[in-house]
């Protein structure tokens, strides 16, 4: 008896800590990362940086001093950090992987559009802790990209629970395990047509989201000094950047099990690596090719885009998958 | 025998009540002089009004196992005067699952409030009225709820208002108190009088103003003249509950009034206008099934929530700012409970009690902040983070349940909420629900921006000099931040225990006018119904926070292993270059940020949209009389079409 | 083990943060040119950042002048350790052609431990590439001895 409840410990704690936990998380966002930043280079005709990269940049500032500005709260400005890393990874383990999850039946879709907003949360909170202007700007644009991003991400998940309602029978899904379960028997919702232009829509939020070209307004290097990191060095900076690529595994993961939750053979580790090549090609395209092909947009001119364009396409679906196409 | 049949639990509702009132007549026999002790100026008067907040609260707590638990409703006779020859003629209470949820709430308020005044209103004169006028106040809006009839229910109206109005002119030397106090007087009143309006034709036609007995009464048989009646009380309990188009009444209110007395403004007096809401729209005219009905009051308590947080967005005035959220939070109370549903009222009622917990604990802090720095101004304020952490992290706690942040109350009531009205969208196939879920949604995210900004910029950010010497507030003010703190943490993390003893049997109340009816000693033929709860989501909070936690510790493990914390910091008087901020290079001197237009790429956007309200909320009393009149011709003409 | 890691990572991600003490935008345009695609420096690992708390070598262009020089030695003690500092041209080496102005205070060396000069008037790309290739190898030493 003892000894089934430490298995079950055991098999929990290897979730968190391995799979599809930290070390997961570790390895499989700094991949990601490192192959972008690769990508981007060759899509602008460069060598570019060793796909390892990331990891380079990770235990360099981990072996970097780490400066608390005298104007800095220090508790918030060095827990925020690792309260986003956490919660994110924790986020992750809330997807599910075509019918493997370790924790999904814990969560549905509206506490995963919170639960997103955490990291977030945390990355202002410690820019509002170190006590920069630029800092303070950043956390003002960060704000705005999250608001931005909102609508677009609660048009999508509603239509979503909509769709996978009436596959079921049961109306509305709000459950993240039902939705994988829906994909898993009736083939990937990608495949319905008032899914697409939500998947379309959940695919221009990603760099939204994550912060990448060209919303990136948040930590514009050029303007605002890095913006929300302005004052960051050393590990809290290390604990950034990965959250940074966490999140992007996130994101593309949980794209994959939204859209494309059906794809795979059933054997949780051959899906497991279909999902993270899957995840490599959303990267790829709308993360990478958005990249490499784009400027920064203004504040205004971001919010003004997914709010419009975004939105609109998402509010299509929204409208289709409620008529029951 | 005597003794015995006076602890008898039946006796309690009008226990609670009295002792408030009786507090206030004790702490105004106790004279005008204040006393010599200069952390307590108003001395054995605060300890007198907090045993009488302290007393009605445990006779409330009383009452939780037979009438939550056990299903039962009071009906109590005052001096026995029962029904005769059919006709209701003493005065009532009665106290069903509903009446003792708000009473609950209420009672708590305004014990921690008072908890807190004590050490809070120690630079004003006057204090010893002061508590005259909280005890009235709290013994009016208990009443209200409490109230078995709807005479009485003005009477308290009546009361709470008076008192409310004297409070929030109380610190005569803040700019514009008296200026707010004079708005929510003349639009106060207008409220007042709509009730009175509305009890007179109601007793015009039924010659009884028992609810019970009017319950049975009108359904049967509305005429225009109840219709009237209905629009006049649905318009003066709005007025109570400041929904649109009575907002700008809080903030001017808020904005004056010591935080103390925001907290009961904002937590306590809102609550007996939506309890009005529910009492007249569900018992009295039984509207339940109506969808016109439905839809008026979802559709207001949705413009509710989405004008008064982009409002909020603008304001530069903590106080301001907090009230203007206080209101977009009744709106998410206001449209959940106009879905009818068991899992709308629940989700409804769930919020109105998180609303009580979180704004009370918010507007505490805000007075926190005023009474150390004597401001409540955004862009002068900042990095009172390092002077007041206390402070700083109950106010955080305060924040992040409002805004929604798992795993802390906010979030499950508004996760509720957002299911209830999607799943009510479903169900009826009108798209109009769904676009509430939506802005619902979004308005949690607006909400969580303009808390963002107060943080940054009244708690992090640059300290101004003229605030170092700033020292953390007493213990007694404190402490009471910690109860409101602990019970938001409590009720996020424990939302099934909440649902269950609480707001399911609430809501079950509102679903079964019939034993209302019939306990009160009345004829009803309404059957039982049991509510469906049912959700279609999943949110294990305890779970997920063990789940974080452990990740949290694993983390911070790694981090202290690889020495995460071994930083270089400076804490001596002169700063060194390399620990002064980085601004391009220059001293530090040029790098104060206010918190004036932090979201000016949002705003951008919503020019117009801001302009148009900047001009429509022009802060002349006159125009929100007009606004008031306004919106009761709509809600007459409104009756007198679907009804 | 983890010590070598950190030691053999900091000498492959350099990270740059620039200054501009007055410089007349030639240095800094080389500079630009060094991170494209023709010479691409972030094969190496390099990357602008725009905050001196992130940078592990600075880049100091322009005669250093009074105006500037206060900033410009509080932007280098923000940098956190272990550090490069790189002197890019020759203004902040010698003054250059300003050399004996009333408003000019180069050389940098007078103020801070300079570790590598790249000298030319606009030093050429690759010699840009191979000062702070030299400038990383710097790097990795002081990473050592801590």
């Amino acid at each position: 008896m003892t000894s089934s409840i430490l298995v079950t410990a055991l098999q929990y704690l290897g979730y968190i800590l391995i799979f599809p936990g930290f070390l997961f998380c570790f390895l499989c966002g700094n991949l990601l990362i490192g192959i972008d930043r690769k990508l981007v280079a060759r899509m602008q005709k460069r060598v570019g940086p060793p796909i390892l990269q990331p990891f380079y940049d990770f235990f360099k500032l981990c072996g970097k001093e780490t400066i608390i500005p005298a104007a800095a709260s220090k508790t918030t400005f060095l827990l925020a950090p690792l309260v986003g890393l956490a919660a994110l990874v924790v986020l992750q383990l809330f997807i599910p992987i075509r019918g493997f999850s370790a924790f999904s039946g814990t969560a549905d879709i509206i506490v995963l559009l919170y639960l997103l907003l955490i990291p977030a949360l945390a990355g202002i909170l410690g820019a509002a802790a170190s006590g920069s202007p630029y800092a303070g700007v950043g956390l003002s644009r960060e704000m705005v990209t999250v608001i931005a991003c909102e609508l677009p991400l609660v048009l999508v998940l509603l239509a979503i629970a909509k769709a996978v309602g009436d596959g079921t029978g049961a109306g509305l899904c709000f459950s993240m395990g039902a939705i994988s379960e829906y994909q898993i028997a009736h083939g990937s919702l990608i495949c319905k047509a008032s899914m697409i232009p939500a998947a379309i829509a959940f695919l221009m939020v990603i760099p939204g989201e994550t912060g990448n070209h060209p919303f990136d307004a948040a930590e514009a290097e050029t303007e605002i000094c890095e913006g929300m990191l302005a004052e960051y060095s050393g590990a809290p900076l290390a604990v950034y950047k990965l959250t940074h690529a966490v999140k992007v595994l996130t994101l593309t993961s949980l794209f994959v099990a939204l859209f494309l939750g059906g794809v795979g053979v059933g054997i949780p580790a051959v899906d497991a690596l279909i999902v993270f090549a899957l995840c490599i090609v959303v990267t790829a395209i709308f993360i990478s090719l958005v990249h490499a092909v784009t400027a920064r947009l203004k504040i205004e001119q971001l919010f003004k885009y997914y709010w419009t364009v975004v939105s609109g396409l998402a509010l299509v679906s929204l409208v289709l998958a409620w008529y029951g196409l | 025998m005597n003794l015995m049949n006076l602890m008898d639990y039946h006796h309690f509702p009008i226990y609670s009540i009295m002792v408030l009132f009786l507090g206030a007549f004790v702490v105004a026999a106790c004279g005008t002089k204040p006393s010599k002790n200069l952390k307590n100026p108003a001395g054995a008067r605060a300890w007198i009004a907090l045993l009488a907040t302290a007393l009605s609260l445990f006779f409330l707590i009383c009452l939780v196992k037979p009438v939550m638990l056990g299903g039962e409703i009071i009906a109590y006779w005052m001096g026995n005067r029962a029904i005769a020859g059919g006709y209701a003629i003493g005065i009532a209470l009665e106290v069903d699952a509903l009446s003792l949820f708000f009473g609950l709430l209420i009672a708590t308020a305004v014990f921690v409030s008072c908890l807190y005044s004590i050490r809070y209103m120690v630079h004003d004169d006057c204090v010893p009225q002061y508590y005259t006028l909280y005890c009235m106040l709290a013994g009016g809006v208990l009443g209200l709820v409490l109230s078995g009839d709807i005479f009485n229910m003005f009477v308290m109206v009546e009361i709470l208002t008076f008192a409310a109005v004297a409070l929030t002119a109380f610190r005569t030397k803040v700019y514009g108190a008296l200026e707010a106090a004079f708005k929510y007087l003349v639009v106060g009143c207008m409220g007042s009088t709509a009730i009175l309006a509305g009890v007179i034709m109601l007793y015009a036609q039924y010659h009884t103003l028992n609810l019970a007995q009017l319950a049975t009464l009108i359904p049967g048989s509305m005429n225009n003249a109840t219709k009237l009646a209905f629009a006049f009380l649905y318009i003066g309990f709005s007025t109570k509950a400041f929904i649109v188009p009575f907002h700008p009444l809080a903030a001017d209110a808020h904005g004056a009034a010591p935080a103390s007395i925001s907290v009961l403004i904002s937590g306590v007096l809102t609550k007996s206008g939506i309890y009005g809401i529910i009492r007249i729209t569900y018992f009295l005219f039984q509207t339940m099934g109506l969808g016109t009905m439905q839809f008026m009051l979802v559709f207001i308590g949705s413009v509710s929530m989405f004008v008064c947080v982009t409002m909020a967005l603008a304001q530069h005035d903590f106080k301001r700012l907090l009230a203007y959220h206080s209101i977009s939070q009744i709106g998410y109370v206001l449209a959940a409970v106009g879905l009818a549903s068991g899992l709308g009222f629940s989700a409804g009622l769930y919020h109105a009690m998180n609303h009580t917990l979180f704004k009370g604990l918010l507007f505490l802090a805000a007075g926190a902040v005023l009474h150390e720095t004597g401001t409540t101004d955004l862009g002068k304020l900042g990095g009172l983070s390092k002077k007041m952490p206390h402070t700083t992290v109950l106010f955080l706690v305060g924040a992040f349940s409002i805004s929604g942040v798992p795993p802390f109350n906010g979030f499950a009531s508004k996760w509720m909420i957002y299911q209830a009205t999607y799943q009510r969208a479903v169900e009826t196939g009108n798209i109009g629900f769904l676009a509430v879920t939506i802005v619902a949604l979004i308005t949690s995210v607006l909400t969580l921006a303009s808390f963002v900004k107060v943080t940054q910029s009244v708690f992090f950010g640059q300290l101004p000099a003229e605030y170092e010497n700033v020292k953390e507030v007493p213990f007694g003010m404190r402490l009471a931040m910690g109860i409101l703190a602990a019970l938001c943490i409590f009720t996020g993390l424990f939302p099934r225990l909440v649902t269950t003893y609480l707001t399911e049997p609430a809501a079950n109340a509102i679903l079964n006018v019939g034993s209302y009816i019939r306990s009160m000693g009345f004829k009803s033929e309404l059957i039982l119904q049991r509510a469906d709860f049912s959700q279609a989501g999943v949110w294990e909070p305890v779970s997920w926070l063990l789940i974080l936690c452990i990740a949290l510790l694993a983390v911070t493990i790694v981090a202290v292993a690889s020495k995460y914390d071994s930083v270089s910091e400076n804490r001596e008087k002169n700063v060194a270059a390399k620990y002064q901020l980085f601004y391009g290079g220059e001293e530090n001197v040029f790098s104060q940020v206010g918190g004036g237009d932090l979201f000016w790429g949002f705003k951008h956007n919503w020019r117009h949209y801001f302009g148009f309200m900047h001009e429509l909320h022009s802060g002349v009393v006159n125009d929100y009389a007009l606004w008031a009149v306004v919106a009761l011709a709509l809600a007459i003409s409104f009756m007198m079409i679907v009804l | 083990m983890f010590k070598k890691l950190i030691a053999e990572s900091t000498a492959k991600s350099p990270w740059l943060y620039h200054i501009n003490s007055g410089s007349c935008n030639g240095c800094d345009i080389e500079l630009v040119a060094v991170l494209t695609p023709r010479f691409d420096a972030e094969r190496f690992g390099f990357k602008l950042t725009g905050s001196p708390r992130q940078a592990d070598i600075v880049v100091v262009t322009g005669p250093v002048t009074k105006q500037s020089l206060n900033r410009v030695l509080r932007s280098i003690e923000q940098v956190p350790e272990p550090r490069c500092i790189v002197t890019m041209g020759s203004c902040p080496q010698s003054g250059n052609v300003f050399k004996g102005s009333y408003s000019v205070c180069a050389p940098l060396s007078k103020y801070v431990h300079v570790d590598v000069d790249i000298a030319g008037c606009t030093p050429r790309p690759e010699a840009i590439m191979d000062g702070l290739v030299k400038a990383t190898e710097i790097l990795k030493e002081k990473r050592g001895q801590k």
